[in-house]
């Protein structure tokens, strides 16, 4: 079979197919209208929902944190208060950069490095966000502790030996599939850029 | 209004072209329909900016082409969609009927070419020259007749097998 040949069949195919005139003008208007979801948004309202989430935790927090009365329990309140602020920011901003991709005067090549490139970054957020998570689950208990019940629980441990081995198993199983996707989508990414030879 | 009309009346011109490249890219039918959905969405939203300055074909085989490969694979889709049920059937029937065996076999080894080398033997097969899918793919001409060469080769291999 050669391309070239077939290039003409090819062709004599499309002028028959541009003759026959399907599309009514009523389903093209209907498609011009953005009443189906578009495909990051998907992404997009989780994430939202999960930003007003820890913006609400993190100000109940800093109302409170007076509370947090020794160093160490204002460090973990700290952490915690800029956790629950800058990762949200982050994330729906790096989302923000992938809806923002202007496919409109772009060549393929420069399409696929933009996006490519805002994918990488989303997922390299999400990749912090995850090992920060573990610092997380070790700050805000006693945060919570104090906070909820004025227990200083660098002073009252019992709570630790049931709360860390649950929170780090419950965080490796996440993980296992949070990893997993961030690996696939990668490097599906990275394979992209393979294809563009550079 | 008058922009409304002189929309539909390119995509009524061109709807085999997209149609086409929603076969190359999309995994099944279903698929097919959203990326056909989207492909218009996106002509329409950049229907404005386009202000002439390259042929009108060269700007819908960027924003078609550009539509398919960035968008997310397997992605579940939700929300109001309009029916192209029976634009696909008849679509499908007609490109039966019209493609020669060859073309068909040749549709279904394009389809496992990676994203680039798809879009690029699909220009190719659409007439385009090699200045003009460099205009659409941002390649030099001389590295689209290197990949050119490189997916003729891949297909004969492909067929071999």
């Amino acid at each position: 079979m050669e391309l070239d040949e077939l290039r003409n069949e090819w062709q004599e195919m499309s002028i028959e197919l541009n003759k026959q005139k399907i599309l009514t003008d009523k389903l093209i208007i209907g498609m011009t209208q953005e009443k189906y979801s578009n495909k990051l948004k998907s992404i997009s309202i989780p994430e939202t929902i999960g930003a007003v989430i820890c913006m609400l935790s993190a100000i109940f927090v800093m109302i409170k944190f007076s509370t947090l009365d020794t160093w160490y329990l204002a460090v973990c309140g700290v952490f915690t208060v800029a956790y629950l602020i800058l990762l949200p920011i982050k994330s729906i901003g790096s989302i923000r950069k992938m809806q923002q991709v202007n496919i409109g005067d772009k060549t393929i090549e420069d399409t696929l490095l933009d996006f490519t490139k805002t994918k990488k970054q989303f997922w390299l957020v999400q990749r912090v966000g995850f090992y920060l998570n573990f610092i997380l689950i070790i700050a805000v208990l006693p945060v919570a502790g104090k906070i909820m019940s004025n227990k200083d629980l660098f002073l009252d441990t019992k709570m630790w030996y049931f709360y860390l081995p649950f929170m780090v198993i419950f965080l490796l199983v996440i993980s296992k599939f949070g990893l997993k996707h961030y690996k696939k989508t990668t490097n599906s990414a990275e394979d992209l850029l393979k294809e563009l030879d550079i | 209004m008058q922009k409304q009309q002189n929309f539909i009346k390119l995509i009524k011109e061109n709807e085999g072209i997209i149609y086409k490249i929603t076969l190359v890219y999309a995994f099944n039918e279903e698929d097919q329909k959203d990326l056909y959905q989207e492909i218009v969405y996106q002509l329409w939203k950049s229907f404005d900016s386009f202000r002439g300055g390259s042929k009108i074909s060269t700007w819908m085989y960027r924003i078609a082409l550009n539509t398919s490969i960035t968008r997310l694979k397997k992605e579940k889709r939700k929300g109001e969609r309009v029916s192209l049920d029976s634009y696909l059937l008849e679509r499908i029937d007609q490109i039966d009927t019209l493609m020669e065996d060859r073309i068909k076999l040749l549709y279904s080894h394009i389809k496992q070419l990676n994203t680039v080398e798809k879009g690029v033997v699909l220009l190719y097969l659409e007439g385009k020259n090699y200045d003009e899918i460099a205009a659409i793919t941002g390649f030099t001409p001389s590295n689209v007749g290197t990949r050119l060469n490189r997916i003729k080769q891949k297909l004969k291999s492909q067929i071999k097998k």
